[in-house]
């Protein structure tokens, strides 16, 4: 009766063989990954179970993960494409609780350095969660390779488990710097933003090196809206920790200042953010960040109107003189559907508000 | 001033959750150790979370220290974390990429039920937006080229034709080949 009262409840419910999961009957399930010949269609919704159960907060032993993430090898026989990219998923799920998951090593490389462009992205980020301190120099040539490959998934794959691996490895990681050189001028967006951020991850405690970095990308023109918010927070840091860089004309303030004028709205109130929280930002400074801002206030997108609104709030602790232009549109969102606006909105107010408009 | 300049790093992105109609959670993954180090940590959050939102359509809160970005569809809730500090506007559109890649994978059939149906390939398409808190890629239309691994004119889930398709053109090499 009870098993009855299940199965209509399953029917009436699609896909619900996710609900109420089991974790001892999905690695009882997962058993047929150890037969000889892999069906595709049989593991990839009993892999795609173990994932969710995992994901569901389920915890395994180690004994249990390893035991299931042994089984999981064996699917590597299949070639079946969503299959391969589960098993991915898998290891990096598993890697931190079985045994000897360096067992995928070959495999992985393999598919890594492999024809097959859909694998050699996934394979990398898997590989490089399996992979330690020592073994990473054995696969230094290949990631070195693929930072600069011309496929830009495998190039920001490979960027950002650098990036990963450095915690682990940092001296190995550091001699990767020239091939993090060479990504930052690619023409993708994503690999430019990646290439960036290793990059200064690398150099970040040589001053100089960084300035040049800096001096360098900001004459560049990066095409990467990512990458440019990047660069806006590097080069506020010089500014912040260099007080001979902060003379009325340095050129990472203009920098910043041009940035205001940016055709992404990211950039743009990443910019105006920037400013406002630097130290030596003068009165007269403000003005043009405080008028992005003040501009966002009318936006349409909560988003940008909650951001503008934010950042007016912190203004109006150290300068609430300046904040005092944008009243009247803070004046506007006191009324917002959104709370946390309004909220804003009212407290910031009180920083700025003379007895005028507090009876308004 | 108080020094609330943004450290630069690559690490943003705290959290990705998909949330059913009753709070409960479909996938989600944190990307923060030091928060909510536990499940049970997670799911009192996501419950909070929920509750805090699923009736006001606002796009943006603050809660628990985290600037959370959302959005939802008929019986889905998307959100994105990250630091109370952090671009709101990165975090948007990092949510913006996830809801249209799962829209385009579902066919825009963004619902609970259809999410379930393609759960593998959604869970790849998480895990090519971010990854370990850096985002991978933000553009849904190269995440799903990346995901959607199936010839794309057939219906994901009905290998059968692909299988045919590809066996024909097995054979067609063979019968070139003699």
């Amino acid at each position: 009766m009870n098993s009855f009262k299940r199965d209509k409840k399953e029917e009436e419910d699609g896909g619900s063989q996710f609900l109420n999961l089991e974790k001892t009957t999905v690695l009882q399930e997962a058993r047929i990954f150890n037969e000889t010949s892999v069906n595709p269609r049989k593991c990839t919704p009993v892999l795609t179970k173990l994932l969710y159960a995992i994901n569901q907060g389920e915890t395994l032993s180690a004994k249990e993960a390893t035991d299931v993430f042994f089984a999981m090898t064996k699917l590597f026989q299949s070639k079946d494409a969503v299959l391969r990219r589960m098993v991915y998923l898998g290891i990096k799920e598993l890697s931190s609780l079985a045994d000897d998951v360096i067992i995928v090593t070959s495999s992985l490389t393999k598919d890594m350095t492999g024809k097959e462009d859909t694998y050699r992205a996934a394979a990398i980020r898997a590989l490089c969660s399996i992979t330690d301190a020592t073994m990473l120099q054995a696969i230094e040539r290949y990631m070195k390779q693929a930072i600069v490959d011309r496929n830009s998934a495998v190039s920001s794959a490979a960027l950002v488990s650098s990036l990963h691996m450095s915690k682990l490895a940092p001296d190995v990681v550091k001699r990767w710097v020239n091939e993090a050189q060479e990504a930052v001028n690619s023409d993708n967006v994503m690999v430019q933003y990646h290439a960036l951020g290793l990059l200064y991850h690398i150099r970040k405690s040589d001053r100089l090196a960084v300035t040049k970095l800096v001096a360098r990308l900001t004459r560049m023109s990066l095409k990467s809206p990512y990458a440019v918010c990047m660069l806006i927070r590097i080069t506020a840091k010089l500014l912040e920790e260099d007080d001979e860089a902060g003379g009325n004309d340095s050129p990472y303030f203009n920098f910043i200042e041009a940035c205001l004028r940016h055709k992404s709205e990211m950039v743009v109130y990443e910019a105006a953010h920037a400013i406002v929280n630097l130290k030596r930002t003068t009165s007269r400074e403000l003005v043009p960040a405080l008028s992005v801002l003040q501009l966002f206030c009318g936006s349409a997108k909560a988003t940008l109107r909650f951001a503008a609104v934010r950042t007016l709030n912190q203004v109006a602790i150290s300068h609430p003189a300046a904040v005092t232009a944008c009243n009247l549109d803070l004046e506007n969102l006191i009324t917002d559907s959104n709370r946390s606006i309004a909220t804003l909105a009212i407290t910031t107010l009180l920083k700025t508000g003379a007895e005028s408009s507090v009876d308004r | 001033m108080e020094g609330y300049l943004l450290e630069p790093t690559l690490y943003t992105i705290k959290g990705i959750a998909i949330l059913d109609n009753d709070g409960n959670r479909i996938l989600a993954k944190y990307y923060d150790k030091n928060i909510f180090p536990t499940a049970k940590e997670q799911k009192a959050f996501e419950k909070n979370l929920f509750n805090k939102t699923h009736r006001a359509n606002a796009e943006i809160i603050m809660l628990d220290g985290l600037t959370c970005v959302y959005r939802s569809n008929v019986d889905l809730f998307f959100y994105v974390m990250g630091s109370s500090h952090e671009n709101e506007l990165i975090l948007m559109s990092v949510l913006n990429c996830l809801y249209d890649s799962v829209s385009q994978i579902l066919r825009k059939n963004v619902e609970k039920r259809a999410v379930l149906e393609s759960l593998d390939i959604v869970m790849l398409a998480m895990d090519e937006i971010v990854d370990g808190g850096i985002i991978i890629d933000a553009d849904s239309g190269s995440v799903v080229s990346r995901v959607a691994l199936r010839n794309d004119d057939i219906p994901i889930g009905e290998q059968t034709v692909a299988q045919v398709f590809q066996s024909a053109k097995e054979q067609l090499k063979w019968s070139l080949l003699k």
